[in-house]
Formats: C-alpha cells, structure tokens, sequence
C-alpha cells in the first residue's frame, strides 16, 4: 500500500494496467499497441496483489460499454437508417452485421485479458446476472443495441430474410425438377438477376455468415426473431392461399406438410445452424440449443399451417359445400384440421354468414335453396358425424325454408322428379322416416366403448341419435315437423300430375308411391293408393262403356273418356266455373247415364274445367288439328256461331270470369285464329294473312301457359280447417261468454280435434288466426280473453 | 217406449259380484255416450242454426252450456237465455237434464229454472239430440202450454201479451243485473 503514495509509481502502475487493458488508454493508444509484448502476468499478478482486480475490471467494462454505445452500436444501426440510396438493402444488413461483428471482435482481446485477470484473482464475481464475462458482454451488446433501436429496423431485417428465402426457396425446387429445362428462363427466380449474372451462391453465402455472426454473437433470435416469424407466416399464407385456390378435389394437407418440413424447416435449419464458426461456446451445447428452437418452432409452424389452411377452407365453405361430392377430399382436409385446431366456432359463424349472404334471400330460387341444403348436409356430415355442426350451421336455413311458401312443393316435385336428382336418388335408398320424436333413444350397447360425447356447442335438448341420422328426407321434412304436410302436398302434386297427363298410366306414380309408403308409412298414403286405382279403375270403366253397344257411346259426333275420381278422397279442386257448350253437354250426359246404369246408384259431377280436348278447326284457308284445354276449344267454339265476341259477353255464356277468359283468349291470339278488333272484342281470323301463315305448327299441344295447379293449395286447404275450428271457436264463446286463448286451444282439442282426420293446431297458429278474427272485427280481445261482439 | 231403453243395460238384474264388469261396461258405453255427444256437438257446429247454440262447459262431454235467443215475433225477442244441460251416461236412452240458468218468467219454467217440457219427460226419444231439443224450448218461449203451468202468475198473465211483455222486460233487466 504503501508503494501508492508516490505519484510516480502510481503512474508507472498506470501505465502497466494500460498497457495489459489498451482499451483504457485514449490518448497514445497506437504507441501502446506497438509496443512489445507485455508481462502480462506480472502485472496481472501485482493488481490482484493490490486488490484492486475488482476496480480495473469495473474501470474496463465501462469503458467497453461506452465504447459501444459511442461508437459501435451507432455504426451499427446507420446502416438501417440508410435511405433508398444503396442498391439494395440486404447488402446493408449484411454489412451491418459484417462491421458489428469485426468491432466486436476487436473488443474480444480486451475481454480475454479480463478473463485472465479474472482467473488470477480465482474471482468468480456476478456481472448483469452472468458469472461468465463473454456472456455478460453479450448482454451489454444487446441492452446497447436496443437502446439505441430506430423505428424501421425491421424493413432492412426483413428485406435480407425474404431475399434469402426466395433464393433457397428457388434452388430447392430446381433440386426437386431439374430435369425440366431451364434454358429459356433468362431470369433467375431467386435474385432476379439475369441467369448469367446469378447472384444466388453469392447470396446465400453471404447469408450464411451473416447468420452464423449473429447466432455467434446470440443475436440471432433477438434481431432476426420476429422478423423471420412474421416472413415465414406470411410465405405460409401466401403459399397456402396460392395451393388452395378454386381446388377442391385435391387433398392438400400432406403436401402442405411436406412444403413445411422441406422448405419452411429446411431454411430454418439453415439459419440456425450457422452458427458453426466456432466462438467460444462449444458447439455441441449451440446445436441442442439449435435443434430444440428448431422443434419448438415446429411444433408452432405447423400449428400454424394448420389454422392458416383451416382458415383459407372455412372461407371457401360454402364453395366446397356447392360441389360436394367433387369437393370431398377438401372436406377431409378440414376435417382433419379441425381436429387440431380450435376453430369450430369460426367456421359455424363464418358458414352461416356465407349461408346468408348467398343463399337466403329472395334472389334465390326454392330449389336451388333445397340443393344447397342437400349439399350441405351431406357435406357437413363428413365433416362432423356426430351432426352437431350440421345442426347449428343449417338452423338459419330451415327457418327460411319454413317461411316459404314453395318449399313443401319443391320438395315433394325433385322427391319425384324423373331426370337425375339427388332427392329422388335418396329416396330409391328407401329407409324408414326419422322424425324429431325425443324418445330417448336406445344407444347401442353393443358399441359402448366406442361411443363418444357430443361436442359442447350441441343442443342438449336434442338426443345425438336423432342428430346423427344421415337420411337427408328426413332432414328436409324435420324441416317442418310434420309428415302431414309433405303428405297432402304429395297428394295434391299427384293429383296435378294425374289430371294433366290424362293418359291413364300409373306405373311410374305406383312406383313413387310404393317408395315413399316406405318413408311415411301405409296409412298417411292411403288417400294416394285410392287415387291410383281411380284412375286404373276409370280406364276399365271407359272400355267397359264403350264396347257395350247399348250406351251408343261410339256412335255419338265425338268420342269421351272420363276419369272418374272418387271425391272423398282427392284434394279440393280450385272452386272454377265454365259452361260447356250445350252439344258438349249433352255428350258428357249422355256418359253419366251409361256411368248411373252400370254404376247402381253412382252418378258423376263433372269438372268440366279440368281435361283436354281433341279439336278440328277448320277455316277457309286452312285445317288445322289442336288439343287444347276445355276452355281454349270453348272460346274457338262460341266463335262458330258468330264472328264476333267481346270478353263480357263470353264470360257471361261460358258462366267464366272475364279475366279468365281474356287471360285464354291469348292463346288464340298467338295462334293467329283471333284478331282484337277493339279492346276486349275478338274476331275470328278467316283468312290467315301471308306474314302468320307458314309458322303456325300443326297439331301442337297446348303448353303456352305455366302449368296451373287444378288443386287447392296446402294453404287454402289449411284455411278451410281453421274455418272449421272458427265454427267452434263461435260456439264456445257463445256459450261461454268468454276464454283466454290457451282455454280455447284446449278446449278445441278436446273436442273439435277428436274427429277422424285428425288436424293440428299450434298455439301461435292459433294466436295468429284470432288476431285475424280481432282484426276483422268478428271478435274482442280484451283483458287477455276473447269474446264475440255483441250484435 | 222400447227405444228408449238402452239394450245393454235393460236386462241388468243389479248384483253386487258383478259390479267389476259393470264398470268395464259403463266405461265401454262412456266412450260410446262421448262419440255420440261429439257428433252432435259437431252437427251443431257446423249447421250454424240460428239463435240456438251450446258447447261443452269444460272438462267433460257431459255438461253443456247452452243458449237461445227468443224467437222473433214473440214477447222473448232479443232476449237471450242460457241454460245447462247434463247428460246422464244412458243417454240417449234416458234424456239430458236441462234448466234454465239465466232466470226465466215462462208459464211453463219455474223459479229454480226447471221446464215442463213433455219430450224431456215422457216422450223422451233416442231420436232427438241437443240441437232438437234447444229448438224445442225455443218454440216453446213462444207457444207455452197453458194447461199445465209451473208458473200460475205467467200462465195468468200471459193473456195480456201487453202487460207480459212489461213484466218480462222488468224481470229479465232486473235479474240479469244482479248477476253482475
């Protein structure tokens, strides 16, 4: 201590810390440096004798972080700060990391010095939470550096990265096709350099190192990390979104597995594992560090992927849904996916928006609708058997479909259309209808272990057997809740179809029939069967009467074949009037006495409206044969007599509305027989002038006007029973002065609902109707009862 | 008389073993009473007949509510009456007890709403339903038997078609607005 007090031997000392830490000395630092080798041990020696090993290594820690704060770390970042004017800025971060790297390196002298003090002093002091200085100084360049972060760091980062990327991205796929020629590509994929000036090797060493400076220096993660997370979720989107698009017959989940392990991975690896220089570290301890990052970020890559690729199909659902059956591997990929990522309640929300937007609305036609639903349902089977997404996504469609009016109709026609439909396919399958009944069901004990629970979103008030029926027939008349209703629709559309064929052939209908008494059951298509055999049993009773020359049937001015329906059990007819021709009449009557006589105490009300006719006209010019509708050969008829008719005066020999008949006349009109001469008055068209004749096509069935259905609608039918409960509705509150609607409903079930057709009422329905009555002023409501106004 | 006489269960020397199959038999013509009594409640719904109507009170087919207005042309136009009808479970082989609810001044109704009327009595048939018998009373506001009066001062009185009237009014206005 003592040798301290003089000035002189302090400054000597001085002089030899400088000399063993040249970093301490600002003044003549490049005489120190030429200087010869120091004793450095002997100097180390005498300040660990002084004690003072703590103070110079304080003394020269400073003075490196104000050197790098001062100096390196400024260097450093003013190349991020750079503008345009460089001609690229991946060089600039290369350089970057090249001058930080060398300055650092510089420092690293210094460090081992300390480092030996250190050991001479057997200290093993904490710094910044380190007891190894290298890593202390590590954590002294970071802290520096991102104190000192400017704002767009990351677009020089990130330039050097997707640079890098393209050109690895690009070698790889040549190493896969290199059989491909690549001679009249001028361009290099990766570096945009023409192919003779390809700066891709050049790159990619240069990449090389940078990375393994910065793994080196352990700024890999810390500099790159972000940057090179976001590049890389981006290049999965991008390649995820460019594999998937409008492709949905194809399976890409493995592929995109494979893209991932490959390339995503493969230049990952390439980035981490550089770091092969050789520091200080040992390199053993950087790889498992290396390959465990490299794992980690796997596992969350491919997590990644996954949700990006869920993502891209949940927003093409309902495209896939369109083209199910060709869609299908993409369902199976989604499927999958959805498995492992958490996005069920997305797709639900995402599908039924896409439901919404693009389906349910009144642009759309009923059928196209009732396709989409098939479609979906099939489709969102595969996805989830246990039927509970199909359930949540479709409930917006079933309520729309409920709240059209033709959807039963739809229904009912493609159950039984003729050309390929999936309806009519699915109803050759011919199983058993299941209805929404909440029996619970017998779960299969056989099956027991591998039964599974529902997902949570599900309806609990459902059982998961109803929900896991896969028979779409069913699915659509759940869509109402009732057989009832498609039944009587069945039967109206039979009845259509029957009437307007009038050809007698039933085989086809037996066959729909027989199928659809497999669904619905015997006894809800009694009423069908009995109309078939109408119509078999008419065709025999017209041989019958014709060949029995005691009618004199044959040898009337025209021949007549009826079809002879039996009343009770076909739909209503719509309430239409017409007059037929007296001649006319007198035919038909003719009929009905042969039907009485050999019929006992049968006769036949005839529906003069419904049929067709057979019909000759001649004019002076031409002679023409037609089959038109009663009505059509009843307004040509009337025009024998006279030339010339107006509306009024048809309607009023015909007993026909007026609009109605304008509405026929039309078809005259088209053909060229009648003229209006003025308006709502006809003349006849003797001579056809030069412009019509030619393209009137002879014997052309009548088809102009869209098929109009003979038989009251469902909801005409359904008015008339709700007529009938009016009826009693007036009867109880007659009596009983007055009741509250849930009385009424009740009281209507016990006794107005006992009767053999056995008709339901719901309570809205039945709200609905007597606040229809209330508005019509036919009833009070009032104090929560209904009663009658007093007359 | 004959068809009033219910074929199953005439012939019924009544003992006490075979109350078991009493029941099950009471319970078999029950349903039969209720179709019944169901079909006339649905003629009558459906025929809409003029100023007569009745509906079942409630919980069974056995009591019925019923109302008539007084017919036209007689001291009992636009006045309306109801009265209840209880059906025994032999009908229609015995006839339905029916009383006035709503108090009526009639030589042939008394005070407690009870009516003299010879087809709910004795020439009672199977033949007649709620709806004949509604009309029945209803002809019968208007053309009493006064020859076997349940009310004296009514059959007294109801010579002055006047005076009648006057007190009708009176009783009816009076009694029905006590009711509420």
């Amino acid at each position: 201590m003592a040798s301290l007090e003089s000035e002189e031997t302090f400054e000597d000392y001085w002089k030899q810390v400088c000399r063993l830490f040249p970093i301490l000395c600002h003044e003549n630092r490049e005489q120190l440096k030429s200087e010869c080798p120091v004793d450095e041990l002997g100097i180390m020696q005498s300040i660990v004798n002084q004690g003072q090993d703590e103070f110079v290594e304080q003394l020269v820690i400073n003075e490196i972080e104000t050197k790098l704060r001062r100096d390196v770390v400024p260097a450093f970042w003013q190349h991020f700060t750079i503008e345009e004017s460089r001609c690229s800025s991946s060089d600039a971060f290369k350089e970057a990391v090249d001058s930080l790297f060398d300055s650092l390196t510089s420092i690293v002298p210094v460090l081992r010095t300390l480092v030996f003090l250190r050991q001479t002093a057997q200290s093993e002091r904490l710094l910044f939470g380190h007891s190894s200085l290298m890593e202390s100084f590590k954590v002294m360049v970071r802290s520096s550096l991102h104190s000192q972060l400017p704002l767009n760091y990351q677009a020089v980062t990130e330039d050097f990265y997707r640079i890098s990327f393209k050109v690895f991205c690009n070698s790889e796929s040549k190493d896969s096709d290199q059989n491909e020629s690549t001679e009249d590509i001028l361009q290099c994929a990766g570096c945009n350099q023409e192919v003779d000036l390809c700066q891709c090797q050049a790159i990619i060493k240069a990449f090389h190192e940078t990375n393994g400076k910065l793994q080196e220096l352990d700024l890999l993660e810390r500099l790159a990390g972000d940057v090179l997370t976001t590049l890389i979720h981006k290049r999965i989107e991008s390649h995820v979104q460019e594999t998937c698009t409008g492709s949905f017959d194809v399976s890409h989940i493995g592929s995109l597995e494979v893209w991932l392990d490959t390339v995503v991975m493969g230049w990952l690896s390439r980035i981490y594992s550089s770091g092969s220089l050789g520091f200080q570290e040992s390199e053993n301890k950087a790889c498992v560090s290396s390959s465990e990052t490299l794992s980690k970020m796997k596992q969350t890559l491919r997590h990644f992927l996954y949700e990006t690729y869920t993502r891209t199909r949940i927003d093409q659902l309902f495209n896939i849904i369109i083209e199910y059956p060709d869609s299908e591997p993409a369902v199976e990929d989604l499927r999958i996916c959805l498995q492992k990522t958490d996005m069920r309640k997305h797709l639900t929300q995402k599908l039924q928006r896409a439901l919404e937007t693009r389906l349910l609305h009144p642009g759309v036609n009923t059928p196209d609708i009732l396709t989409a639903y098939v479609a979906a349902i099939r489709a969102l089977r595969t996805l989830d058997p246990s039927g509970v997404l199909l359930d949540t996504v479709t409930q917006p469609v079933r309520q729309y479909l409920r709240w059209r009016d033709d959807t039963v109709r739809c229904v009912v026609t493609s159950l039984t259309e003729d050309g390929p439909s999936d309806l009519a396919e699915e109803l050759s399958r011919g199983e058993a209808l299941q209805l929404d009944d909440l029996t619970p069901s017998e779960e299969d004990t056989k099956n027991w272990e591998s039964w599974n629970p529902d997902p949570v979103d599900a309806d609990p008030s459902k059982t998961s057997q109803s929900r896991r029926t896969s028979d779409i027939i069913s699915m659509l008349v759940n869509v109402y809740g009732s057989k009832d209703l498609f039944v009587n629709e069945y039967r109206t559309l039979l009845a259509d179809r029957l009437l307007s064929s009038l050809n007698y052939n039933t085989e086809k209908e037996i066959r729909y029939l027989e199928l659809l008494k497999l669904r619905f059951g015997e006894s809800q298509l009694h009423y069908c069967e009995v109309m078939l055999k109408d119509i078999y049993d008419s065709k025999r009773i017209n041989t019958y009467l014709h060949s029995d020359s005691n009618f004199n049937l044959d040898n009337q001015e025209f021949a007549i074949t009826a079809m002879i329906l039996s009343a009770q059990f076909w739909p209503h007819f719509n309430k239409e009037t017409l007059e037929l021709p007296e001649f006319v009449q007198e035919h038909l009557n003719t009929y009905t006495k042969a039907f009485e006589t050999q019929k006992g105490n049968r006769t036949l009300s005839w529906k003069p409206q419904l049929g067709s006719v057979n019909l000759d006209i001649e004019l002076k010019d031409r002679k023409i044969n037609l089959t038109v509708s009663p009505i059509h050969a009843t307004i040509i008829w009337h025009f024998q007599s006279k030339n010339q008719w107006t509306i009024e005066e048809l309607s009023q020999i015909m007993h026909a509305p007026a609009t109605l008949v304008r509405r026929k006349i039309t078809y005259w009109q088209s053909q060229g027989f009648l003229h209006e001469i003025a308006p709502d008055s006809f003349e006849l068209v003797e001579e056809s002038g030069p412009r019509v004749k030619g393209h009137i096509p002879s014997d052309i069935v009548c088809d102009d006007e869209e098929t109009e259905s003979a038989m009251a609608s469902a909801q005409e039918q359904r008015e008339e029973e709700l007529q009938v409960f009016w009826s009693y509705i007036v009867g109880m509150l007659t009596n009983l002065d007055s009741l509250p609607l849930d009385r009424i409903l009740q009281m209507l079930k016990m006794f107005a609902l006992q009767t053999p057709t056995t008709i339901e009422c719901s309570l809205q329905e039945l709200r609905h109707f007597l606040d229809r009555k209330v508005a019509e002023e036919k009833l009070l409501f009032y104090g929560g009862v209904y009663r009658l106004p007093k007359s | 008389m004959a068809q009033n006489v219910n074929p199953h269960s005439a012939p019924e020397p009544s003992s006490s073993i075979k109350t078991n199959e009493d029941r099950l038999r009471l319970s078999k013509d029950n349903h039969a009473v209720t179709k019944r009594l169901q079909k006339e409640l649905m003629v009558l719904m459906m025929g809409a007949e003029k100023g007569v109507s009745a509906f079942p009170e409630g919980e069974n087919f056995f009591k019925w509510v019923g109302t008539i207005t007084g017919p036209v042309g007689t001291v009992y136009e636009d006045l309306t009456y109801k009265l209840s009808l209880e059906f025994p479970n032999s009908y229609p082989y015995s006839a339905p007890v029916v009383r006035f609810t709503t108090s009526c001044f009639h030589p042939n109704v008394d005070t407690a709403g009870n009516i003299c009327l010879d087809i709910l009595r004795e020439k009672w048939s199977a033949l007649y339903d709620v709806r004949t018998i509604l009309l029945s009373i209803q002809s019968l506001l208007g053309e009493p038997n006064i020859n076997s009066p349940l009310n004296p001062q009514a059959s007294h009185m109801w010579a002055n078609q006047v005076q009648f009237k006057k007190h009708l009014h009176e009783t009816y206005h009076k009694e029905n607005s006590k009711d509420k």
